[in-house]
Order: C-alpha cells, then sequence, then structure tokens
C-alpha cells in the first residue's frame, strides 16, 4: 500500500473564465457583455487571495462484475453508471481536492455587505473549483500515460446510480481532513465548500 | 515524585528523544490498503509491540501508543471493537515494550515514558463543519476516560490541523485528567496550519490552555520547519517539540519512499537544536534507523535553556495581534449601550445586523472588536456564546469579550476560537476570585480597572496601587504579567477638570513599571458637545505617554485621524502606507459613477427607478432622499418608483433579459432607498406599511443559505417583513415560531436531497398545527413533482416566483 499523494499548486495558477463564471450564474453565452465580465473580474482577485487549491489521491486495484458490481477499495458497490463509465478498467485514480476553509470566509462576509456580491463570489469559487480539478486530471492523465495506460473521464459520488455515501469509504481510503483539511459532515456533504471527490478509471 | 516533576526533571536533563514513524512501518509488514493501523495492536500485537522497542534501542525516551486513529467516532457503540478494548490493547503493548526494554537493559530502567497518542477527528467544528465544539470536546473525553485509567505519563496531541479541534482536545485532556499534555500542530508549506494559524497564534492559544509542552509535527520534512520552528521558540515559554517527516513522499517501484535519509535528516535536526528545540523525534517516513542517528547527533550538543517569553498576545484562529509600540485598536461598536437601533436589533435577534458592525470595524481598520450582548430583555449567555462563534466566521480578528457575567464569559471563552481577551476584572477581590480561574483554564488577556471596594483613588498613585494587588493577586492563580493590561480609567472632564489629567499621568506611570495600558478614550468627553475633538486630542496624549490600547470608535474619522497621524509621526507606520491608504480612503466623497452594468431595458425616464434598475445603490440613496426632502410621500415612492422598478428587473429575470447578479444588485439599490424611506418614516412618526410577514428558513441539515437570502432580500424590498429563522432550522423551531408570531405564509428552503425529508416533516408539522398556513418550497435540488410528493402548497422556481406568490397570498 502507498500512502496517498498531495497535489497543491500556487493559488495563482488555477485560471478561470469570466464568462464560465457568468454561464454559472445563468447567463447564456450570446448575452455577455464587457460590463458583466468587468462586474466578474473585480472579484476574481479577492477569490484568488484567499484559496488554497490542494488535493490528495491515491491509485487502486477494482474488480468488475456482473450486474453494476464493482469492488472499491471501500468495498463492494452497485452502480450501473460508474460500471459504465469504468468499463475496461482494472484500477482508478481516487482523488479528493479543495480550495480551502477561507474561501468559505470570504463568502461569509460577502453576503453580509452585498448578496448580489455574493452570488458572484460562490460562480468564481466553483470556476476555481472546476479548473483546479481539471490540472488535476491532466496530471493524472500525464501520470497514466507515462505507464502507457490511457484515464476515463472522472466520476463523483452522487453522479447517477453512484451513491452519495461512498463519499465515507472514499474518505476513509484518502484521509483528506489530515492531508489537505477536507472533512466530510455526517449528511456526506463536505466542509470547505469549494470541493471536489472522485474516482478516473484507468485502462490499456 | 509525580508525573508532572518527572517529566520536567528529564526535560531540565537536556535533550528528550521521541519516537518515529509508525505507519510506513506497518505497511512494510504487510498493512493493507484501507486497513487502519490501530487494529493492528489487535490483530499482530507482536508486531506493534517490536516497533515501539526498536524504537527504544534507537534511544527514544518518550514512546507513544498506536492510537492516532482511534476516537469514538470510529469505535462507537456499533463497531466491533469497543473503544476500550482499542485503547487498552494499544497501551499494553508500550506498556511491555518498555517493561522488555528495560528488563533487558536494565541501565535505562526508569528512564521511559509512554504518552497516550491522539490525533484528530477527521471533521471539522461548527459554523463551517457540522461538529459543535463541546460534542469534540465530548468525543476526545470518551478516549481520555480510558486512558486516565490506565498507566499513561503524558497525552500526546498530535497531527492537528486546527488550533479549534487542539482546543478541544486540550480542555478534554485537562478535564479528564492529571498528566502532562503535549500538543503538536500540521504546518504548511506556509508555515501555516490548514485552517490558518501561524506560529504565534498556535503559541499563545496552547499556553493559555496550560499545555506541558508544543510543537510541530508531520506534512514537512525538517529542512522545511526551519522557519516555524523559529517563531515557535521565540513565543513559547514551554519547551518546544519537532517531529518532521522524512521529507517529501512519492511512489518509487509502487512503494512510498520519502526523499531525506536519516544522515541529511539529522544535519537539519542539529540546526533546529541549535534553534532552541528541546523535544525531538521524527513523524511519518522516520524510522528507527532515523531516531538512533538522531540520538547521536544531539549528544554532542548542549540545548539552549527554556525560557520565559514576554510578548503579550490575543488571537483569532489565524491571525495573532502581538503587542509592541504600535498603540492596539479595539472597536468598541458592538454594544447596545446608548444604541437604540442595536437594542432592537439584539431583541429581534438580527444577526446580520451584528455582524455588519463587527466587518465595519474591521474594515476601518480595528485590531480588536470588543463584543457586549449585555440587555436585561435577552438571554446573555446563550446570545454571546452564538455571536462569538457566528462573529468569528465572518473577520479573523481577535475579540474582546466583554461581560459582567462570570457564565456567560467562561462559555463565551471556552468556544471562542484563538485566545481572547477578557473584559473585565477590577480590585475587588469577589470579581478576581470569579473572572481569574477562567483566565487560568481557558488563557486570555485580561483587563484590569483600577477600581476596588474603595471607589476610584483621585491619584494616578492610587489607581496604581490597585493594579499592583491585581497582579499579585493574579499570580496566586497562575497568571503572568503578560496577560494582564491596566484600564486606569477615563474620567469625564466635565464633571471633573484635572480628570484626564490624572488618567495621563497614570498611563505614564504604567508605562515606567513596564505595565501595559488601555483606556476606554471616549468617556472623557462626555457632557460636552463636538465629542470627538476632545476624544481625538485625550487620545493623542494618552498614546504619547505610552497607552497600548484603546477601546474606541474606529468609524471616527477625527478618532482615526489622530490614530494614523500619531504613528506616521512616532515612525510606526512603515512609508507612511497607512496614513497615506486612510486619507485616500476618507476622501471628500466623489460622485462615482458607478460601473453600472448596462441592463438590457429600456430606461423609464423616472431617474428613481432608473437607477434602481441600473443597480446604483448610492444613487438610488441620494435621489430618495432628495424626493423626501421635496415633499414627495413615502408610500407613494415605494409604490410609484421602487415596486415599478423592482418589477421591471423581475420581468426581465423571468424573461432571462437580466440575471442574478443584476437582480440582486437592483434589490440591494432598492433596499437602500428603502432604508431611506424607513427611517423619514421614522422621523414623522407615521406607521410603517408592511404588506405582510413572512417565515422563511433553510431546513435542517442544511446549512447553504444563499438562495433564501436571496428570496428575504426581494421579499423585503416588496414591502414584507421577513422573520428570518437561518439555516439548519428544526422543523419545531418553525412551527413554534409560526404559532407564536401568527404567521401564516412560511418559506422553505433546501439545497440538498439529503434535507429534503425534513422539508416534508415541516411541511406536516405546519399543516398540522396552524390553521389556513401556506408553505412555499424552493432551492437546487426541488421540482415540481418532488414539491407536490412533499405536499408543498407551492413550489417556487426562484426567487421572483416566491415574491408572485406572496403578492397572491396577502392579495396586493
Amino acid at each position: 500500500m502507498n500512502s496517498p499523494l498531495r497535489y497543491s499548486v500556487s493559488s495563482d495558477v488555477p485560471v478561470i473564465d469570466a464568462a464560465e463564471v457568468l454561464h454559472y450564474l445563468g447567463y447564456a453565452r450570446s448575452d455577455i457583455r464587457e460590463s458583466d465580465i468587468a462586474l466578474v473580474d473585480a472579484h476574481t482577485d479577492d477569490v484568488r487571495s484567499v484559496i488554497k487549491p490542494a488535493a490528495v489521491y491515491n491509485s487502486f486495484d477494482i474488480e468488475l462484475s456482473e450486474g453494476g458490481r464493482i469492488k472499491l477499495p471501500w468495498g463492494e458497490i452497485v452502480s450501473h453508471d460508474l460500471s459504465k463509465n469504468l468499463s475496461g478498467c482494472s484500477s482508478i485514480y481516487v482523488f479528493a481536492a479543495t480550495l480551502g476553509i477561507e474561501f468559505d470566509r470570504l463568502l461569509a462576509r460577502t453576503r453580509l455587505t452585498s448578496m448580489a456580491d455574493a452570488a458572484i463570489v460562490q460562480a468564481i469559487g466553483s470556476a476555481f473549483a472546476e479548473s483546479f480539478v481539471e490540472m488535476l486530471n491532466d496530471k493524472l492523465k500525464a501520470e497514466a500515460a507515462s505507464k502507457g495506460l490511457k484515464t476515463k473521464p472522472r466520476f463523483s459520488p452522487g453522479f447517477g446510480d453512484f451513491p452519495l455515501e461512498n463519499q465515507k469509504g472514499l474518505f476513509s481510503v484518502l484521509d483528506p481532513a489530515k492531508h489537505i483539511g477536507l472533512t466530510l459532515k455526517e449528511n456526506c456533504i463536505m466542509a470547505p465548500e469549494k470541493s471536489v471527490t472522485a474516482v478516473i478509471g484507468i485502462y490499456e | 515524585m509525580n508525573k508532572y516533576e518527572r517529566l520536567q526533571n528529564r526535560i531540565n536533563e537536556g535533550f528528550v528523544i521521541l519516537d518515529g514513524g509508525f505507519g510506513s512501518l506497518l505497511q512494510k509488514k504487510g498493512m493493507k490498503a484501507g486497513e487502519l493501523s490501530e487494529t493492528w495492536n489487535i490483530t499482530h500485537p507482536d508486531v506493534v509491540k517490536d516497533i515501539h522497542k526498536s524504537y527504544l534501542a534507537a534511544g527514544s525516551d518518550i514512546i507513544v501508543s498506536n492510537s492516532f486513529g482511534i476516537n469514538a467516532l470510529k469505535y462507537g457503540e456499533d463497531s466491533s471493537c469497543s473503544l476500550e478494548e482499542m485503547i487498552t490493547a494499544s497501551f499494553g503493548l508500550t506498556k511491555q515494550a518498555v517493561l522488555e526494554f528495560e528488563n533487558e537493559h536494565p541501565e535505562t530502567a526508569g528512564r521511559h515514558f509512554i504518552g497516550f497518542d491522539m490525533g484528530s477527528l477527521g471533521r471539522m467544528l461548527r459554523p463551517f463543519g457540522d461538529l459543535e465544539f463541546e460534542d469534540a470536546v465530548n468525543i476526545f473525553k470518551k478516549s481520555l476516560a480510558v486512558a486516565a485509567k490506565l498507566d499513561f505519563d503524558l497525552i500526546y496531541i498530535e497531527t492537528m490541523n486546527d488550533i479549534y479541534e487542539t482546543k478541544a482536545a486540550v480542555i478534554a485532556a485537562k478535564e479528564s485528567c492529571d498528566l502532562p499534555v503535549f500538543a503538536t500542530t500540521a504546518y504548511d508549506e506556509r508555515g501555516k496550519l490548514l485552517t490558518g494559524a501561524d506560529p504565534a497564534v498556535v503559541v499563545s492559544v496552547l499556553e493559555g490552555l496550560g499545555v506541558t509542552c508544543l510543537g510541530v509535527n508531520c506534512s514537512l520534512g525538517p529542512d522545511k520547519m526551519i522557519g516555524i520552528v523559529r517563531d515557535l521558540v521565540s513565543y513559547s515559554s514551554l519547551p518546544v517539540i519537532v517531529k518532521p517527516n522524512a521529507g517529501l513522499p512519492r511512489v518509487e517501484n509502487g512503494e512510498t519512499v520519502y526523499d531525506i535519509g536519516p544522515k541529511e535528516f539529522c544535519g537539519y535536526m542539529k540546526e533546529i537544536a541549535g534553534l532552541g528545540a528541546r523535544l525531538l523525534g521524527g513523524c511519518c517516513g522516520t524510522t528507527p534507523e532515523y531516531i538512533a542517528e538522531l540520538r547521536k547527533t544531539l549528544s554532542g550538543i548542549t540545548p539552549l535553556p527554556v525560557t520565559e517569553k514576554d510578548h503579550t498576545i490575543v488571537s483569532s484562529y489565524s491571525d495573532a495581534v502581538i503587542f509592541s509600540e504600535r498603540p492596539v485598536i479595539i472597536g468598541e461598536r458592538i454594544n447596545p449601550t446608548g444604541k437604540k437601533a442595536f437594542k432592537e436589533a439584539l431583541i429581534k435577534h438580527d444577526k446580520d445586523y451584528i455582524l455588519k458592525e463587527a466587518i465595519r470595524q474591521a474594515d476601518a481598520g480595528a485590531d480588536i472588536l470588543d463584543v457586549n450582548l449585555g440587555l436585561p430583555d435577552i438571554d446573555e449567555k446563550e446570545m454571546l456564546f452564538e455571536m462569538v462563534t457566528e462573529i468569528q466566521a465572518v473577520t479573523n480578528l481577535p475579540l474582546q469579550i466583554d461581560t459582567a457575567d462570570p457564565s456567560a464569559m467562561e462559555r463565551a471563552l471556552r468556544i471562542y476560537n484563538g485566545k481572547a481577551m477578557i473584559n473585565s476584572v477590577n480590585g475587588k477581590e469577589e470579581i478576581m476570585d470569579a473572572v481569574f480561574p477562567l483566565a487560568a483554564k481557558y488563557g486570555g488577556l485580561i483587563v484590569a480597572l483600577t477600581i476596588d471596594e474603595a471607589g476610584i483613588p483621585e491619584t494616578a498613585e492610587g489607581r496604581l496601587a490597585i493594579a499592583e494587588k491585581i497582579y499579585s493577586k493574579a499570580a496566586e492563580y497562575g497568571i503572568k504579567k503578560k496577560d494582564i493590561i491596566i484600564d486606569p480609567l477615563a474620567m469625564a472632564i466635565s464633571a471633573d477638570k484635572n480628570a484626564a489629567k490624572e488618567t495621563l499621568k497614570s498611563v505614564k506611570l504604567l508605562r515606567e513599571k513596564g505595565y501595559l495600558s488601555s483606556l476606554g478614550v471616549s468617556n472623557v468627553s462626555f457632557g460636552l458637545p463636538n465629542r470627538d475633538g476632545i476624544n481625538s486630542a485625550f487620545f493623542t496624549m494618552a498614546m504619547q505617554n505610552g497607552l497600548n490600547a484603546a477601546i474606541m470608535n474606529p468609524l471616527s474619522f477625527e478618532m482615526m485621524k489622530a490614530y494614523r497621524s500619531f504613528n506616521a509621526v512616532q515612525g510606526l507606520d512603515e512609508n507612511f502606507e497607512k496614513y497615506i491608504d486612510f486619507f485616500a480612503n476618507n476622501a471628500p466623497v466623489q460622485t462615482v459613477a458607478a460601473a453600472a452594468p448596462v441592463q438590457s431595458v429600456a430606461a423609464t425616464g423616472d431617474e428613481l427607478t432608473d437607477s434602481i434598475v441600473k443597480g446604483l445603490k448610492e444613487s438610488a440613496e441620494k435621489i430618495t432622499k432628495a424626493m423626501l426632502d421635496n415633499g414627495s410621500d413615502p408610500l407613494d415612492l415605494i409604490n410609484n418608483n421602487l415596486v415599478p422598478a423592482l418589477d421591471i428587473v423581475g420581468r426581465g429575470f423571468e424573461e432571462k433579459t437580466i440575471f442574478l447578479p443584476q437582480l440582486l444588485m437592483a434589490a440591494e439599490a432598492t433596499a437602500a432607498s428603502f432604508e431611506v424611506i424607513k427611517k423619514h418614516i421614522r422621523q414623522q412618526g407615521t406607521e410603517s406599511a408592511s404588506k405582510g410577514r413572512i417565515i422563511l428558513a433553510t431546513v435542517k441539515g442544511d446549512i447553504h443559505d444563499i438562495g433564501k437570502n436571496i428570496v428575504k432580500v426581494l421579499l423585503e424590498n416588496y414591502g414584507y417583513d421577513v422573520v428570518d429563522l437561518g439555516k439548519d432550522v428544526s422543523p419545531d423551531t418553525i412551527v413554534k415560531t409560526a404559532e407564536k408570531e401568527g404567521i401564516s405564509l412560511i418559506g422553505l428552503s433546501a439545497l440538498m436531497t439529503t434535507t429534503v425529508p425534513y422539508m416534508e416533516e415541516t411541511i406536516k408539522l405546519v399543516h398540522e398545527n396552524v390553521p389556513g398556513a401556506k408553505v412555499v418550497v424552493g432551492g437546487a435540488v426541488l421540482t415540481q413533482s418532488y414539491a407536490d410528493m412533499i405536499h408543498a402548497d407551492k413550489y417556487a422556481k426562484d426567487a421572483m416566483e416566491t415574491v408572485r406568490f406572496a403578492e397572491a397570498f396577502f392579495g396586493s
């Protein structure tokens, strides 16, 4: 067994697209104007200065069998959607990533001064989280490629029929609380808020 | 000789060698992925015992039990192994290892110590997580109750990455046994804990809680710990522990390897020992080989003595205020005394009002915030407990807990995240006996007023005498001089023209004696007009006499001008940065052409309506004021300008020509205008027109409230009174409020599928208990069919739809 590995980048590294942020806020791409972009840009640095993108990951063997059954590192589950996603895979990467707790504090503070700003900050946080997870994804893809392997699109607990309760098992094998300060609440929701967990299938 | 003395003697002798990594050794022995290391105490006891023995052979003076991951959350009532069984097994193996080793090496008999190792619970505490502080204390206590019955020599709390959870663990240890407590935390590359604390914060909190040794472990290699250790030893009066990892891990041929070998490791450890660390060992990736090398390295070095440091530090969860030449500003505005609106907010439980007061003062340059919520009409203890947590969620400034009720003080100090200021004690025996034990237990910087049973001495010398009485009484409780700051009392010059002079003299006397001083500055001008003039002059003079802290209004331009100017003149403002900033931010207000988002709606030609539609808060405010001054009827303004403006924006939102941020900016502009109108109505003394009252809440289990808050802003803009119950609200509270307040429209929000059952339960209870009441639901996970399934009266897909439903409900 290997210890889970840490991956972190300095907060100026994940890059976000203001149009993507506006998209999260319900804007249709064709509706976006300069002034809307300025609205996002006005808050992007505030968010950037508080986030501490960090992730922890590890690879594990899995076994797929009939009826959507999958032997994951934390036990056997049934999920047709995940089975489909992992078809042809004999191992997976499991990762947990977070922007850190300062973002939650910034959001709590912003909410008090302006709800409009809070909505924008919230969306910027989502965009940063997405961008960071993409970077991690690329890194894992490259790591697999160096061994002549390929990777599937990432799949998170709660997607399709892959039960959210798998968060508990995922947390038990990575221990992200210890490594990156990412914790799980009783209802399987994560704290800090801007966090992502997922599995990524590895195949030949 | 008790265990404290035995340990203290050992530390006084020289370096203390701790043990090294455990998990990586178990992995080498075949521990599988997902297996919990502590279960090996039961399944492979000989392997675990041999690892302990190998550390003793390498030279460890203190070894800790393999119990890092054991806690009542993991080994609860339904687990196959009991907590008691797990902890007892971990102790048995360490004890057996020591007995066997000392038997084989009789010359070492009695030289070893066994620590009970306790790690993080892996859960985040409130307000951002879901674990109550007191629940965390109790979970630790369950483990400690077992450990206390075994023959451990000390409690070893380690790898903590949150100072708040560390505080819970230390309090639990102190309340469970009489053993020495060690606490070490894990820092990141930036030299901070994952939740933000730096070494000064950590030292202030842990010293305040009375641990025996403190330090750093895990996460980093020794090379990256040097700066952290330097800070720790510069602030800590206690022996410092250092247990680094063997560098950074990487995977090689399917195995985890660390990049710093024993020799290189010990090269750094030598440097660390030279900085003043006293207890050294290793963490992840280190093995008995590293520890043996460490023993060898340290044998030739004489350790630096552990010395008393006199820094006065208060802290929040992340930031420390270290008292120095620059006077410290303590914001006074969170206090209902003489403030009608604040009193109303407290009675109405309007937490946002208080939180905004905190943010405003922080933005204005306060270093610390005083929190006083004493009002006869409310439960001060409960409110203080709640608001201390909430204020800490929105600001990183340390707080000064200000209450005359010792039980409210204790509760607040206990759950405070950091080391607080305590306001206050005075020279009265009774007060000191009530408050000093709290400071001794939880830590804190105590404000001490120079008043006693005989009143306030007229002379500076008399006040100094009381101060000295307070210091000596505090010493009886083990409270150090650095943790007391004297308030020699600013008195009204209107009552005694020499009052200020005597206070200033007291400040000077205190400074000469090496004592810290603080003043509630604004008292001096009581009863006089233009109080800021007197206050700021007095403030400058007090600072010149050596004042260390002022409790004052940081929103006062004159006071901050005096402060910034003083610092600039005294060479306390590098490059005059703060001075220049202050005047840049307080320049005469220019009409700012705000970055108006271009709205895709045609202008109406009405100035107020247009500025609201464009989301221009300041101009909406100004125009409203001008219109009222020109005799416009407030209700007409609402009906003819505000409501139509909101309708334009609302319709635009529904038709997707306007988006959420613009909708909210318009709502905020309306709120600003509405505030002006409300103020005007209040001055006129006429009734304010509420269109109806609505309860809003995010249901139990759900702490996402952004959607609910958006709905609230809009409803209030449309003239409805919203009783906001907040987030994570139980069905019972909602029903009781509806009954008590006679409200029959209730809005519920849920963001997560897991909390929808609570929504269903709430709706059922409302329908059963509040006749005629209607429930409107919304939130990210809800759909019309979901809403139907749980028998909601209305599903609102967004905030506007809730407004429309309210309009239909109240028939307006």
